[in-house]
Formats: C-alpha cells, structure tokens, sequence
C-alpha cells in the first residue's frame, strides 16, 4: 500500500522502476550465473560464448555435494550456531543497548568505545591465542567455541546499532510505564522491543548473515564434520587443486536461497506489518 | 559508581515501602543488563588482546625458538618498514573508497526501496544476494568473472564494444586493487543498505508529511527532513564498515595474495604471512597493535560524529 | 549414474577424483571426530596405544581416512585416530593449523604430514622427531635421492617420505603433431609462436606468475634449467642474482613481453586458472604439476581429451631438465609420548604396499623407485610409471629453516621484476633482503 498522501509522476515511477530493475540485475546477476553454472559442466566454464542456459542441463552437481560430500551436515551445523549465535546476539545486546541508553550509565560512551575496541583488533591476530584457550578448556571441535566466538564477534555492532535505535525512543513512554509500576526488564521487553522490531530483525539478520559466512575461525577451530561449518565444508570441495567449480556453484545456491526466502518471509510479514501499525510521536 | 552506596543512598531517602525495592532494582538495572555482555566479550578478547601486546614487546619466531623480551624494537623497525607503510596506505586507500562508495549506493538503495511498488519484497530480498553468499564462493567467483582471458566481463564489455582488448585485471597493478575494491562494494552494499533502510522506515511519516505539507520537494525533504533523522543509523554503519574493511583479508588473499608485485598488499595479508608463514610472533603481533591503533583512531573520530549527530537529534 | 560408471568416467588413468564410499567418509570423520575428543586425554580403548595422525586432505577412489583404518585393523597394539586438515590447495592453512598444534608441544598430534617446503622450518623449530636411528642409510636407499636430501635437515632425516610431485610440461600432441617435443627454451618459443601466428592456439605457454609460492616454483624450474640456483648447498650463499639466474628470470619476463607467447595474465594465475584455458583447447603449452593430466582426460572438465601429452620441462642451452619438488611427507612429533607406536605407524604408511595403494587408490605417486615398476602400478596408473624419470631429476627450493622468509623476498621481488622488466635491480635487492635473513 502506498503511504500516506504520496503522489508520484509518472516520470518518478519509471525512475523507480528503473532503479529496482538495476537493483535486481546488480545484485542477482551473478548469483543467476552460479545457478546456472550449477547445471551446467565443468568444461562449459571456459568456453569461447559463455551460455545462460545449461546445455546439457545436468544434476550431477547437487547430487554430488549431498551424496558424496554429505553438505546437509554442514548445513545443519551452520544452521545451529547460526540460530543460537543470534538469538543471543540480540537477547545481550539489547539488554546492553537498554542499559547504556535509558539507565543512567557513568560514561556510556566510553563503555560503548570499549565494546567498539573488540571489533577493532584483526581477527587473525586473535585465532592463535583463541585457539590455545579453546584447547586448554577442550572446547575444540564443538558448537560452544564458535557461538561464544560469534557472539562477541557480533555484539558490537547489535549494542551500537540498538543503542543508536533506542535513544529515538522518547523517554516519555518509560515513564508513563514506570508510574505504572514496571521495572527496567518490564519496560524492555514489554515496551522497547515491540518497537524496535524492524530494528531488531534487521541486525538480527546480519549477525546470522555473519556467523553463517564466518571462515577463518571455523577452520581453525573445527576439524570434523559434525561440527565444520558452511564455509570449510565448501573449501574442502577442492581435491589438490582442482577447484570443482560446478560444486561450488550448486552449494552456493543451496546455500544463498533459503537466506534469500528468509529475508523475503521477514520483510513481508514482519517488517511491514509492524511499520504499518507503529505508534510514534 | 558503587552499587551499595547508591543502594544504601536510596534505602535512606526513599520512605520504607515496595518503592525502595524498585530503587535497588532500578540502580543495579544497568550492571545485570550489561553483565552477559561483559562476559561474552570479555572472555573472548581479554586474553588475546593481553597476549598479543605481550607478544609485540618480544621477538618470538617459532622456527628458530627465538623468544626474547626486547622492548619496542618491533615497533622501531615497523616504523622504518616500507613493506608496513606501504600496506598501511594500501589499505587505507582501500577504507575509504569502499566505505564512500557502499554508503553512497547503499544510501540510493535504501531510498529506492523504501518507496512502495509492485515487487517491491522481492527486489528487497534480491539486494541482499551479495551479503549472502558465502564469502568463499564470492571471491572465487569473483576471481573468475574478472579473468584477463576467459572472464565474463571481458566478454561482456567487448560484446558491448565498449572495449578492444581484454582487460588483465588482476595481472596489472594498476587495476588490480581496483577491482578487488569492486568485488568488495558488490559484496558488502547490502550490509549498508539493509541498516540504512531500517533507518528510513523508522522515520515518522508525519514528519514527511508535514514537510510536503509546507512545499518540499523529493531533494529538500531527503536533505533537510530524512538525512538529519537518518545521520546517527548512517554514521554507526559507515563506522563498522569502515573498520571492517580495513581488516579486509579473504578477497585479497584469494584474488592476488598481495600481488602483482605488492600492489595488493593489505595490512591483514602482511600480518597474516608474518604470523603464519614466517612464524615471526612477535613482529606480527607489533603489526596487529598499529592496525588496532589506526582503527582506534578512525572509531575516535567517527564517535566524535555520532555523538554529535545524537545530540543534533535530541534537540 | 551407476558408481561404477562414474568411476570410470574419470578418465582410463584415474589420478585423482572419483567418489570415495560415503559409509567410509562417515565412519572416518566419525572416528576422527572420536579421536580429538579422546586424544587429548590418552584414553586407552581395549588396552591399544592411541595416536592422533593429522594429515592434509586427499582423496581418490579411498580417503587418507580409509588407508589409517586398514592399519588399525591390521595389528592390536596401536589405534590411530585422523584428524583431517584443509586440502593441500589451501597450504598456508593446512601450515597454520599444524604449527598451532605442534607449538604447544604437548605431545598432538603424534604423527603428522607436512609440505616437502616446510620440513627444514619445523626441523629448526624442533618440532620433528630425528628418524636417523630407526630409518638407517640401508633404509633410505630404497627412497628417491632428492626425495630424502628434501626430509633431512642438519644431517638428520626428520621426515619419513610419502608421496612425490614435481612440476612438467604438458604439450598438445594435435598441434606438434611431427614435431619432437621441445627439449630446450629456444625451441618451445619457435613452436609456440608459430602455433599462435598460424592461428591454431590463443596462448604459446601458460605458467604461473601470481605471487603465491607456486611463482618460487616456477622460478626455480627456470633457473636450476640455466645451472643457475637461489641459494647455495650451504643455506648461507645467495646465488639469486648471479648471471644465470638473472638470465633465467629475463626469461620468463620475455616470454609474456618479448616473444608474446604468454598472457600478461599469468601474473596473476596460480595452478586452476593456468589450467583452464589449457585443458580448454586455447594453449599449446603448460607447465603445471601431475594433477592436471587426469583432468586433461576427463571429458567433463576438459576439451581435449586424448590430444594431451607429457614431457620433462626443457632447459637452457648447457643445462639439465629441471623439475620442482613438491609432495608431503610424513613427520614424527618430538614431543610424542608414543614413540614406538608413531614410527611403528609411520614405517607402516611408508612402506612399499601401502605406498603402492596411495598410489592406485589416491594417485599419490610413491616416493620408492621401486614401486614405480610394479605391474599393478601399470595397469591401474600407467601415466604415473612415465613419471618416474621425471622426478628422479626432481630439484628442491631452498633447504633452510627460514624458508618461510625467504619465499615471501622471492615472491615479492620476482613479481615485481616481472611486471616493470627490472630484472637485475629486483634481484639484486632480493639478494641483499634474503642474505640478511639466513644469515642472522
């Protein structure tokens, strides 16, 4: 539905249209080839006109990454800490975002300055220790060490985002809640959360985005199947050096089109909905 | 700010009833809600942070058992290193012109998309493609489609005429970063785009309205009405972004792993090959402390921006 | 597609690929998975000596897993666990995985395979166990001579040889047709050009430029072919800037900007994306390592099937054939606590039968001359048996422990010389930048 009181000529609406096109060939253009390089034979990468439609169509690729590399555990690896990394990742970071905007916090900033500071330090720096830690703990190869991993991986940017988010957030309606006789947590969850909804989905998004594509400390932190992650289980596919690209191609989609279907349930439903009935002043 | 005092404070003031409760509860509010946090993140960089420094102060190389305290001659010899100073701009270069150019498109996406239109679900979902795609695909990916040979885009430039010959884009120094800084934007704008569309969506629509009310037309209504309301969203995601790249690693070590003859080389492929190829712990650890105090210098700085840009809004 | 089918449509010479049993990928991922969380804690199933074995990915018709178990049912005294690393593609991840593992000198993992580059580093950190007094010199007679000069360090032999690979020349037989394979530069530059003038090849010669290791490979094929060297026998000489060489490198500049028979891409290409327009049809030339022959004949992935030959890289006028060394080993941690069990498995891995299985099963080609001229290796591998001159004349890179360093000074510099054609000045600075290492 269009907003309220937009009127658009007609020369706006091509421009839209045409910036949504754009959008859609920018962004998918590649991801159509993958799909349908998925198809197609390895030989056909290299030849002189490259084709859109696979020609011969074959499915060999999706059957070899399921049947001969066993992908889905992959899948349901990335899919656990993927889920409880950003679950939590949104539960502390907006209790977080909560404290340091509404409570009266000394120096906020500098608090939020040192939540910063552990996105700032490169992660390859951080994997040698990292690893020796999780070995001494005998966390190594487990989900544990890489949800607590991503967690502090993600938290700065949810805390930041939330608390940018928050401070929008007209102090007047604790109030009015807290004459009523809630306490902080009530307040939170009753009152902050169901508006920051497009919020919360959004970072939610990235942090599962992020824990999802992770590489380096998957690698170094994981060794087996049970417990390897998306990302390792694809660079594995390489046999010496031969890179199997059709693989590759066919474990990218599997990979990419239920984030891409996510995305599309969250935004129609839920987004959407809620921005329709928002209440602000 | 001690939590008894201030308990024991609202204890002697408040008159004895369930508002007391409600006081302590409130005082010790802040520590409990930022307890989880602190323990996440704490248990994660403390020790690597403090041996890291540690680290940067010796001249451990694990391949000649050399581990000897040797005060700040890392940071001496980084300073008159030219293969650091060269990385450092590298990346530097990198920064900035993929933070401007994800903002910038990310910003034109946001505002497109934010429009209602038929399909409009749908081109949202597609934006997102680059970001989720896993990174080992992209930068393969990415490798092949910018082939000097075989590539599609050569193809498809010259099917377009819009060139002769084929283009060497990563066997040339002058194209190779470049193109690796394109692979990141195609990548990466979602990640703007998606947190600056949430911060159009929040902007109230009678603010909108009210400025239509009053005559603006689409430009004035985005610079003075949805900018303003827009700059804190913006300012946090530019910063992240900003230094996230500055650590960019996967594409360029994928791509050209630093070369053609150096052009590539980022600070994150330095320290990468000095901690695990060469086994130089020390020194590497010396390069990761002056990433860290760089990006330290850029997050003051974008702060500085954000605060001031919150307290703009507050008024 | 029936299993066996796709077995054999790889290629009559299966070298690699092919789809291992997916019971035996999850029996050994299983017991790997098993072994990491039993290893650290020497849990001792049914009174057997536990060992951890982490090795660098491979497979064929068998994985590296299935080979570990046929030992562990073969004898009761000792079980070993195998804890899997990234394929030898992605080196410098399989390096960092094992040398955070091997610097806590605890003792995991016991056994351990490690890049022919990295034998002299981890025998200089004292991570490798010396070997000499369970491999004697009797021992060592049965291995490739390059092959053990490669697994000794300081006088002491710290790696027990596995599988060997070594760069060669791929030619397309169509385009030579009578034409006798080139032996020396001169030649492959006249056929090249003629072939890309004729039109009937895009490129003359691809090889690999970019700035990883592979481009210290290539260099050192092109210099050892002119009797030039980078470093001398005595790790502390540099030789990289003497007039052969110099010349050497000149070459490969030449070949991308004087005679044009190579693509100014190569400087960005490492072994897939030289590959591929080869096994495409579009080049008479390759210099790559043996994987790509199976690829070569797999009509999947290569255009060319059957026009595919191999040969000994050619040399400079006055010199030898060179070809660079390449392969893993195996190495015994000398923090183990199972001294016994490790070389016990690791003679086992090493020896003649089990070589022979890597070889038929992986396409690992074996590191025993010997087991090139078993009848079993020319049924199931012929293509491999033509290999065995090749890698006799197999040259190392540089032998010290500061390898690391010094392929970092090469890479740089070489791409460099490359790109702005300052040959003599990149070289001399390399020379400068390398002799300050080995020598501190």
């Amino acid at each position: 539905m269009p907003a309220v009181g937009q009127r658009r000529s007609r020369g706006q609406s091509a421009l839209i249209l045409a910036g949504a096109a754009a959008i859609v060939l920018w962004s998918a253009g590649p991801f159509l080839w993958q799909l349908s390089t998925s198809f197609q034979l390895d030989r056909a990468l290299v030849s002189p006109t490259p084709s859109l439609i696979p020609h011969p169509f074959i499915l060999q690729h999706f059957r070899n990454i399921f049947l001969v590399k066993h992908f889905q555990h992959y899948i349901l690896n990335s899919s656990i800490v993927g889920l409880s990394t950003t679950l939590l990742c949104l539960g502390f970071g907006a209790m977080a975002a909560f404290a340091l905007s509404r409570l009266r916090v000394r120096r906020r900033f500098g608090l939020l300055g040192l939540i910063l500071s552990v996105s700032m330090f490169p992660q390859i720096a951080i994997v040698g220790p990292l690893y020796l830690l999780a070995s001494r703990l005998g966390l190594l190869d487990t989900y544990t060490v890489l949800v607590v991993i991503y967690l502090a991986l993600g938290l700065p940017l949810v805390i930041w985002v939330l608390f940018g988010y928050f401070q929008t957030i007209p102090e007047e309606l604790d109030e009015a809640a807290r004459i009523d006789g809630a306490g902080p947590f009530r307040i939170l969850v009753r009152i902050i959360v169901p508006l920051s909804m497009p919020c919360l989905v959004t970072t939610g998004l990235l942090a599962f985005i992020a824990a999802w594509n992770e590489f380096m400390f998957a690698l170094a932190l994981t060794s087996t199947i049970e417990h390897q992650t998306v990302p390792v289980g694809i660079a594995n596919f390489t046999n010496l050096y031969y890179v199997p690209w059709g693989d590759i191609a066919a474990a990218s989609v599997v990979v990419t089109l239920p984030l891409v279907l996510l995305v599309l349930f969250f935004q129609r439903r839920i987004i959407e909905g809620l921005t329709q009935g928002a209440v602000k002043g | 700010m001690s939590r008894s005092v201030a308990v024991g404070g609202a204890l002697r003031r408040a008159p004895l009833a369930f508002p007391i409760l409600l006081r302590m509860r409130i005082e010790a509010a802040p520590l409990l809600l930022l307890v989880p946090t602190a323990i996440s993140l704490g248990s994660v960089s403390v020790y690597p942070i403090l041996d890291g420094l540690w680290l940067s102060f010796r001249n451990t190389t694990l391949a000649t058992r050399q581990d000897r305290f040797v005060g700040w001659l890392n940071y001496r010899l980084l300073a008159g290193d030219p293969d650091f100073w060269r990385a450092w701009r590298h990346t530097l270069e990198f920064t900035a012109i993929s933070t401007l150019a994800e903002t910038a498109i990310g910003l034109a996406m946001a505002l497109l998309l934010v429009e209602w239109f038929v399909g409009r679900g749908l081109v949202r979902a597609a934006m997102l493609i680059p970001w989720a795609m896993p990174t080992v695909v992209t930068s393969k990916m990415f490798g092949w489609l910018f082939d000097g040979q075989n590539g599609l885009v050569n193809w498809l430039l010259r099917s377009l005429h819009l060139i002769s010959r084929n283009i060497d884009w990563y066997g040339s120094p002058h194209t190779a970063l470049p193109t690796i800084i394109f692979a990141d934007v195609w990548k990466t704008t979602p990640f703007m785009a998606l947190l600056l569309l949430a911060g159009l969506q929040t902007i109230p629509g009678s603010l909108l309205e009210a400025a239509r009310v009053d005559g603006a037309n689409a430009w004035q209504s985005f610079w003075r009405v949805r900018l303003p309301m827009l700059a804190p969203v913006l300012l946090i995601a530019a910063m992240f972004r900003a230094l996230d790249a500055f650590r960019i690693f996967d594409l360029v070590y994928v791509l050209t792993g630093g070369g053609p003859a150096d052009s590539t080389e980022v600070l994150s492929t330095l320290t990468y090959k000095t901690l695990f190829s060469a086994l130089e712990f020390g020194y590497g650890s010396a390069l990761s402390t002056a990433m860290f105090a760089t990006e330290a210098l850029m997050a003051l700085g974008f702060g500085i921006l954000i605060v001031r840009s919150m307290r703009r809004q507050a008024r | 597609m029936s299993k066996k089918e796709s077995v054999t449509a790889v290629g009559a010479d299966a070298l690699s690929g092919g789809r291992p049993g997916r019971r035996a990928v999850l029996g050994g991922a299983a017991l790997a998975g098993a072994g990491l969380l039993a290893g650290g804690r020497r849990a001792r199933a049914a009174g057997r000596t536990e060992l951890t074995f982490a090795s660098a990915k491979f497979f064929g018709k068998e994985t590296v897993a299935q080979v570990v178990e046929s030992y562990n049912a073969s004898q009761g005294r000792v079980h070993v666990s195998y804890v899997e690393l990234p394929p030898p593609s992605d080196s410098t991840d399989v390096h960092q995985l094992l040398v955070q593992q091997l610097a806590r000198r605890n003792g995991s993992p016991d056994v351990f395979t490690q890049d022919v580059i990295w034998i002299a580093e981890f025998a200089g950190a004292g991570w490798a166990l010396p070997l000499d007094q369970e491999f004697g010199a009797e021992a060592r007679k049965n291995y490739f001579p390059g092959v053990v000069q490669a697994c000794t360090w300081g006088g002491k032999l710290t790696a027990l040889p596995w599988f060997i690979d070594s760069g060669m020349l791929y030619y397309r037989t169509d385009i030579l047709g009578a034409t006798p394979v080139p032996e020396t530069w001169d030649e492959l530059v006249k056929i090249a050009q003629a072939a890309e003038k004729s039109g009937r090849a895009r490129f003359g010669f691809l090889w690999q430029g970019k700035q990883a290791e592979v481009l210290v490979c290539d260099l050192v094929e092109f210099v050892t072919s002119n009797g030039g060297a980078i470093l001398a026998p005595d790790g502390k000489t540099v030789l990289i800037d003497e007039p052969k060489s110099v010349a050497a490198v000149q070459f490969m500049r030449d070949t991308i900007d004087r005679y044009k028979i190579t693509p100014e891409d190569v400087l960005s290409w490492d072994e897939e994306p030289s590959r591929r327009p080869f096994t495409a049809g579009q080049a008479v030339f390759l210099r790559n390592w043996s994987y790509v022959w199976t690829i070569a004949q797999d009509p999947k992935a290569s255009s060319v099937v059957g026009k595919v030959g191999v040969a000994p890289l050619p040399h400079f006028p006055g010199g030898k054939s060179a070809a660079c060394l390449g392969g893993y080993q195996y190495g015994v941690n000398a923090s183990t606590k199972n001294r016994d069990a490790a070389i016990d498995f690791v003679g086992w891995m090493s020896s003649p039968a089990t070589q022979l299985r890597f070889a038929t099963s992986l396409g690992l080609a074996p590191t025993r001359p010997a087991v090139f001229d078993d009848p079993a290796l020319a049924r199931s591998q012929p293509f491999m048996q033509r290999l065995k001159p090749v890698f006799l004349g197999a040259t190392p890179r540089p032998v010290t422990p500061k390898y690391a360093q010094v392929t970092l000074v090469l890479q740089s510099a070489v791409s460099r010389a490359l790109v702005d054609g300052n040959v003599k000045q990149a070289l001399a600075g390399a020379k400068q930048r390398i002799s300050a290492i080995v020598s501190s």
